[in-house]
């Protein structure tokens, strides 16, 4: 089986929101929606205050909360573990959104630019007219990665079927791969460091770890 | 996404070098002729230190070339009158019209004389950040070098915008224009406002990621929690502007409460100018005939020339000097027998015998135990004695740094930050060796591409470095530029970069008002102006933009309308990133933390066709030296190496023919080719086809290279510190030239020159400032500051939704931060609109409320507050730059000033009108 | 979500549902009340077109109130598709057999009743209203993105408030002659339980640690929700009961504790549904800095 995951190493994010911007042009995003996003987070108080960096967006979840709410099949889990959305299928109640625990989904109703109500050339190259009026998330660039794995790529080793936030974060602390395959950068990762998910008490089982210090027993 | 014809679809590599911090190698996704996606260049991943990867700003890029507001045809004013509340009218020219009405203007220029009746070129040109427009200005320089006399005195933020102490100072000490930790051997990091994860670029991010990892301890100093300090194992948010006081109860520390042989003994006695004997003059003692510098030698136990062999120079102590002479300034001379003298050393622990950790707790907020702390770790961690190989040479390993920022760096109090760093390597044996703390690049000294080869033996054991005479009759009484920096900053020197890193701030200055006995210099007959917006990017910039209103003709190269260029006469559509050809260098060792296991260089090419009638930077300056009449001497100064490579070498020779013009291609052509036979010795000769495809060309690079300490060991040469002697004789040079024209207002500033400094009080510099303004410095009770983002550090992308945008994810980006708890008690709330106010100006923003800020500090952070750049002009943002004053009492011997300012805060109703 | 990304993970205002969304649940509610009522009455033989009819307006005034919110709406059949898991589509399946019983069930009635059919077909058309109504209160509970709705008392708010406000609209229609007195007594028995109900639900959110903004959003509204919605409405309510002649006040009852019961939900749907917002337990060890375990997140 395969079930990607992605890993965000909460002790390498400066914030850059790099992956942010990748994913954007990657994506095709319109202003102010953002499928990957670097949350800037304060803890504690003045002076002893630290201030954290969290990547986020879908956690393509065991149990993803959206799905189940999905009254139209729209929104699903796929084998592979990527929760993926039916732009054909949405009926954008937006149900999904207020059902997900991490602030994932977003819809517009109309073509937005960055320059106004006229797109740029690459705008315009990108705009896609399904996602007007629909759920959209982060679906680790699945379109990549399935032609990548067509191809005969691995997603998490190969840039061509890696999703694009990974490709770019600039700190090293994004990773991406198959859980289920032991020798995989995020198992490893993930075996020999210390981590969490967010919100697990929720019972969704995201498919997103984060890391936080080495696991000093870790084999 | 939408489903593409395959066909259609093409990867282009290239380059982003809009910061000093690169460059980025990326790729270019190209989609029907249209520019997509910006990517990383995974070609690149074995040789670049962060894997290829690419910063967030170039993600921009694309918006950038499709970006509707962009001016795409020449344009001329129509309107006479200048200023911002006049309209320039502007309307489209033709190339032809437009290049044809410079080159009368310069040919007149010409005929009149290069240089006006007040000695100062007729000609000026100012571009932006940190010479990083070099890189996209195609052969711009080549036209600039057959011109001639060109003023590049009006600054856009250099001086008071980079980290300029560390550039002066460094590159005098270490060839340190810029300094950084060897983060990739290092384990412990004193980083003094070093925000070195928003402007470190790639490379520095990755590595420190991987630091962190490998268990680094960095621990970051900075009034607020800026990224790097959130990224350190601990923040200390120290007081603004006493960094120096914290630096010296370091050194302190580890000169009065360690045993001192925990020190680095052997590097202080051998390589830095510890031992020399200072006389009772203040003056190096000195051999009688040879004039070099004595030491004492514990061998014979005597004084001997500092470079006699086998001698065992004493570090510490008071001795007696049977026959010595000291040298001052102006050649004058004292003879001396049987005199006593203390080494350097001495008189620095005698100096730095106040500043214990107690008596810094007062001044920097900082808990004495937590310094004593800081400087025992730093010992601790410092290795001393250990060794590593680095490709086959043993080196000493020191795996500690102390790194210094932006503020921390410029303006009063920057000297001592430098000089206390600088002497906190060499404490341990940590300047410039594995582990430590090394310079990156050098720009006052030739060649600039190899830091290694500009160490040339001085005469006292030094490097030689060029310093602007201050003797009688050599000093430079009338300016030949209108920052006077050859004037006034001796250790500026004059190389190509020197006018511009002396006080630009100056020439605003001094154009609208001259001091006393100083000839106010005169406007520039035509100033060009390259990817630069001062009236945005400098300070107090309503008044800077009223003065760009008074200079006769401007001809700016423009991206979209904006602040500045609102006061041009020709606009200049260049074709941008993504648009156009260049070839620049990469690898090896650069700016900030640049420095490779490979060097080589990278051909940015357009990717995409240029929009409207942009034009690509090499045809337009080529077209502006054929209508000039320059093009032989144009061609010439690309043969010699304008455009980046010399194009003829020992091995080569891709030499063009100077009496014709030559085609964008044909002249990256010959660089490509030049560039390749020079990296490879002639033997490996890739053309532009080849550039195209591949996108750079590198060769190792000896990590051995990194570090100076080699070149030193092998010229046997020291580290000039800690004793400033040769700078305390200029400083008294300068000020007897001074006042022997009756010039009494840069008196301050000579007091920095210093043999070893002294705490000085400097946040009361600025306090001092408000009172003699007639202020009360109770109606200023806050320190403002300002920070860069990554989005918009540098690059002039505040028009750029796209970056606006993704820095929205960070919680002050175009907000006042202050401490929730001042907040409260000021009765301010979150997204509630501020007011804040300098002496100068004032600026609104909304407030953010965070915790990682002192109660005595408020933050803005980038440069905004726009009020012609389109997209940039909606945001209401709010800017430091408009509140900082240009003043002489704020301006450091060096010529730079801190981007720091006494503001009070009140809310106000919204932003202003 | 596009509103306010510097917030730095702090619980925010969903934008995603606003009064559109909330007019379903005070539809749904309201009419599913009604219709409820409207069985009870037809099992007793009593008058039942009128709350019959009302409610099956209310309700389907609610979901036409989606269509406007809903990004396609020319899709919205495909609401049907998941009846497995989401309670959305459960309660489209309900909405069919409600609207089916109860136009069938008007439909008899109009033509005299054929026997008892149309009140043993308003009678399922209750059953199925109370099915539809569970659904609404469900999809609020499965909602795990909003502290607010995902907490289980408040599903017992939104039965009862619903059945509240049908209770509350037939005391309307009793004052003028559509439904027997005997209403009074029920409605102001369901205000006591809404009220129960209620500060069950607030108490719940505060000891659970429900965002601030949503505690703040609910609390604001306690002087008007209790003092008119239900003191006063019960006031009224018992006035009428216990002195037959100024029965009429009972119709001011109804109208307040139905319009408390709009108000409420219109508030937790609209200006109460903070998200939960994004928080990390553990601090990252930076180097050999120390991490920080984060209170109250797990």
């Amino acid at each position: 089986m395969t079930r990607y995951v992605m890993v965000a190493d909460l002790r390498r994010c400066v914030g850059c929101q790099t992956c942010t911007a990748a994913c954007k042009l990657a994506n095709g995003t319109p202003p102010g929606v953002q499928w990957r996003r670097v949350v800037d987070m304060e803890v504690g108080s003045y002076p002893d205050v630290q201030r954290v960096f969290v990547p986020t967006g879908c956690q393509h979840c065991d149990e993803p909360a959206c799905a189940a709410a999905c009254p139209t099949t729209a929104t699903h889990k796929r084998a592979d573990g990527i929760v993926d959305i039916d732009y054909d299928l949405c009926i954008g109640c937006l149900y999904c959104a207020v059902a997900c625990p991490y602030e994932a989904r977003t819809l517009v109703n109309a073509a937005e630019f960055a320059y106004g109500a006229e797109p740029t050339a690459a705008e315009a190259a990108r705009f896609d007219p399904r996602k007007i009026g629909v759920a959209q998330k982060c679906n680790f660039c699945v379109d990549k990665i399935d032609a990548g794995t067509a191809a005969g790529l691995t997603p998490g080793k190969d840039p061509d079927a890696t999703p694009a936030c990974v490709n770019a974060c600039i700190s090293g602390a994004l990773a991406f791969g198959d859980l289920d395959d032991p020798d995989s950068r995020v198992s490893r990762l993930i075996r020999e460091n210390k981590h969490f998910r967010m919100h697990e008490d929720a019972g969704t089982g995201p498919g997103f770890y984060y890391l936080w210090d080495k696991d000093a027993f870790a084999l | 996404m939408n489903p593409m014809p395959e066909k259609t679809r093409r990867t282009v590599p290239s380059y982003c070098y809009n910061c000093v911090a690169g460059p980025d190698l990326l790729t270019v996704k190209v989609e029907n002729s249209v520019a997509t996606e910006i990517g990383p260049n995974f070609a690149a991943a074995e040789i670049h230190p962060a894997g290829g990867r690419v910063c967030v700003r170039a993600f921009g890029l694309i918006q950038k070339t499709y970006n509707p507001h962009r001016i795409l045809t020449p344009m001329k004013r129509t309107n006479p009158l200048k200023g911002r509340d006049q309209d320039p009218k502007f309307v489209p020219i033709s190339w032809d019209e437009a290049l044809d009405t410079i080159a009368d203007r310069l040919l007149k220029i010409r005929d009149a004389g290069m240089i006006d009746d007040k000695g100062l070129p007729r000609v000026a040109a100012s571009f932006g950040h940190g010479g990083t427009p070099a890189s996209y200005m195609g052969t711009l320089p080549a036209f600039l070098s057959a011109w001639g006399p060109m003023d590049f005195s009006f600054g856009s933020g250099q001086g008071v915008k980079c980290t300029h102490s560390e550039h002066l100072y460094g590159e005098f000490w270490h060839r340190g224009f810029t300094v950084c930790a060897d983060t990739v051997h290092c384990r412990y990091i004193l980083s003094f406002g070093a925000n070195v994860e928003v402007t470190g670029g790639v490379c520095a991010v990755r590595r420190h990621a991987d630091a962190r990892i490998r268990g680094i301890k960095r621990v970051h100093f900075e009034p607020h929690l800026s990224p790097t300090a959130a990224a350190s194992a601990e923040w200390v948010p120290i007081k603004p502007k006493t960094d120096g006081a914290l630096m010296f109860a370091l050194i302190h520390t580890l000169l009065f409460e360690q045993p001192r042989d925990r020190l680095d003994l052997p590097f202080l006695r051998d390589r830095t100018a510890s031992p020399y004997l200072v006389g009772p003059n203040g003056w190096f003692l000195r051999h009688p005939q040879s004039k070099k510098p004595l030491v004492w030698d514990e061998r014979t136990n005597g004084a001997v020339e500092f470079d006699t062999e086998g001698a065992v120079p004493a570090l510490e102590g008071r001795f007696t000097v049977a026959e010595a002479v000291e040298t001052g300034a102006d050649d004058e001379e004292w003879q001396h027998r049987e005199i006593e003298a203390a080494t350097a050393f001495t008189r620095m622990a005698e100096t730095m015998r106040p500043y214990s950790p107690h008596w810094a707790e007062q001044i920097c907020d900082v808990p004495a135990q937590r310094i004593r702390n800081l400087a025992n770790e730093y010992l601790d961690n410092a290795c001393v004695g250990q060794t590593i190989e680095i490709d086959g040479r043993t080196l000493p390993f020191r795996p500690v740094a102390v790194t210094l920022g932006k503020t921390v760096n410029n303006g009063w109090g920057a000297f001592d930050c430098v000089w206390a760093r600088t002497v906190l390597a060499c404490l341990v044996g940590a300047l410039e060796v594995p582990g430590g703390t090394l310079g990156t690049t050098v720009r006052l000294n030739k060649p600039h591409d190899n830091r290694l080869a500009s160490v040339k033996p001085g005469p006292d054991g030094f490097m030689v470095n060029n310093f602007n005479p201050t003797r009688r009759g050599k000093w430079e009484q009338r300016p030949s530029g209108r920052n006077a920096h050859k004037t006034l900053v001796p250790l500026v020197g004059n190389s190509a970069w020197s006018q511009a890193l002396g006080p630009t701030h100056l020439a605003w200055m001094f154009v609208r008002e001259a001091p006393d006995n100083w000839v106010r210099p005169s406007y520039p007959d035509l100033w060009f102006l390259y990817r630069a917006n001062p009236a945005i990017s400098f300070w107090n910039t309503a008044e800077l933009a009223d003065t760009v209103a008074k200079l006769p003709f401007i001809v700016a190269f423009a991206y979209t309308h904006d602040e500045t260029n609102h006061m041009a006469d020709i606009l200049l559509p260049d074709a941008t990133d993504l648009e156009s050809m260049q070839l620049i260098r990469l690898g090896g060792t650069k700016f900030i933390e640049q420095y490779w296991d490979h060097q080589g260089v990278a051909l940015r090419q357009p990717a995409v066709a240029p929009c409207g009638e942009s034009r690509d930077m090499t045809w337009i300056a080529t077209e502006l030296a054929r209508r000039t009449g320059l093009l032989e001497r144009y061609n010439a100064a690309l043969n010699r190496g304008a455009g980046g490579v010399a194009l003829k070498g020992e091995t080569y020779d891709f030499s063009l023919s100077t009496d014709e013009p030559h085609t964008v291609e044909e002249i990256w052509d010959a660089e490509c080719k030049a560039a390749t036979a020079e990296f490879s010795d002639g033997k490996d000769v890739k053309d532009l086809a080849w550039f195209r495809e591949h996108g750079f060309y590198t060769v190792p690079f000896t990590r051995q290279d990194w570090y100076l300490y080699p070149t030193m060991v092998d010229q046997g040469l020291r580290f000039e510190l800690p004793y400033q002697e040769r700078l305390t004789r200029a400083g008294i040079e300068l000020g007897r030239r001074l006042h022997e024209c009756e010039i009494h207002w840069w008196d301050k500033q000579l007091g920095e020159y210093e043999p070893i400094p002294r705490w000085h009080d400097t946040p009361e510099i600025w306090t001092n400032a408000l009172k003699k303004s007639g202020a009360d410095p109770a109606d200023f009770p806050f320190w403002g500051l300002t920070t860069k983002t990554m989005q918009h550090s540098t690059g002039n992308n505040a028009a750029i939704q796209l970056m606006d945008e993704v820095a929205g994810n960070l919680r002050t980006h175009g907000r006042v931060a202050i401490n929730r708890k001042t907040a409260e008690k000021l009765g301010i709330g979150r997204d509630d609109w501020v007011e804040v106010r300098s002496i100068v100006s004032s600026t609104r923003g909304r407030a953010e409320l965070v915790e990682g800020i002192r109660p005595d500090t408020i933050l803005i952070t980038g440069q905004f507050e726009h009020w012609a750049t389109p997209y940039a002009k909606e945001l209401n943002y709010p800017s430091l730059n408009t509140l900082v004053p240009m003043s002489l009492d704020l301006t450091d011997a060096t010529g730079s000033g801190s981007d720091l300012v006494r503001v009070s805060l009140r809310v106000v109703e919204g932003p202003a009108a | 979500m596009k509103n306010d990304r510097a917030a730095g993970g702090r619980p925010r205002l969903q934008r995603y549902w606003d009064l559109r969304a909330a007019c379903n649940f005070i539809g749904g509610g309201t009419g599913t009340g009604l219709v409820i009522a409207a069985s009870v009455l037809a099992m007793f033989g009593k008058p039942f077109v009128a709350p019959l009819l009302t409610g099956l307006v209310f309700v389907a005034l609610g979901l036409t109130a989606i269509l406007f919110e809903i990004g396609r709406p020319w899709r919205a059949l495909n609401v049907f598709f998941h009846p497995q898991t989401s309670w959305m589509t459960r309660e489209g399946v309900m909405a069919l057999p409600l609207f089916g019983f109860g136009a069938v069930a008007l439909l008899l009635a109009w033509f005299g009743g054929y026997g008892n059919a149309d009140r043993a077909l308003a009678v399922f058309a209750g059953l199925t209203a109370c099915g539809f109504l569970y659904c609404q209160a469900r999809i609020l509970r499965a909602a795990k993105g909003i502290p607010a709705w995902r907490d289980a008392a408040l599903t017992p708010f939104i039965l009862l408030t619903g059945l509240s406000e049908g209770a509350g609209v037939l005391a309307l229609l009793a004052a003028f002659g559509f439904a027997p007195d005997a209403v009074y007594a029920a409605a102001l028995l369901l205000c006591l339980l809404r009220l129960i109900a209620w500060q069950r639900y607030r108490a719940g959110l505060a000891h659970r640690n429900a965002p601030e903004a949503s505690r703040k959003a609910l609390d604001g509204i306690g002087l008007a929700f209790i003092g008119l919605g239900h003191v006063l409405a019960a006031l009224f309510l018992i006035a009428a009961l216990v002195w037959p002649p100024i029965a009429a006040v009972a119709m001011i009852g109804g109208v307040l504790l139905t319009l408390a019961g709009w108000f409420s939900k219109a508030v937790l749907i609209t200006r109460a549904a903070a998200t939960r917002g994004l928080a990390i337990p553990r601090t990252p060890v930076r180097g050999r800095g120390a991490s920080r375990a984060v209170a109250g997140n797990r």
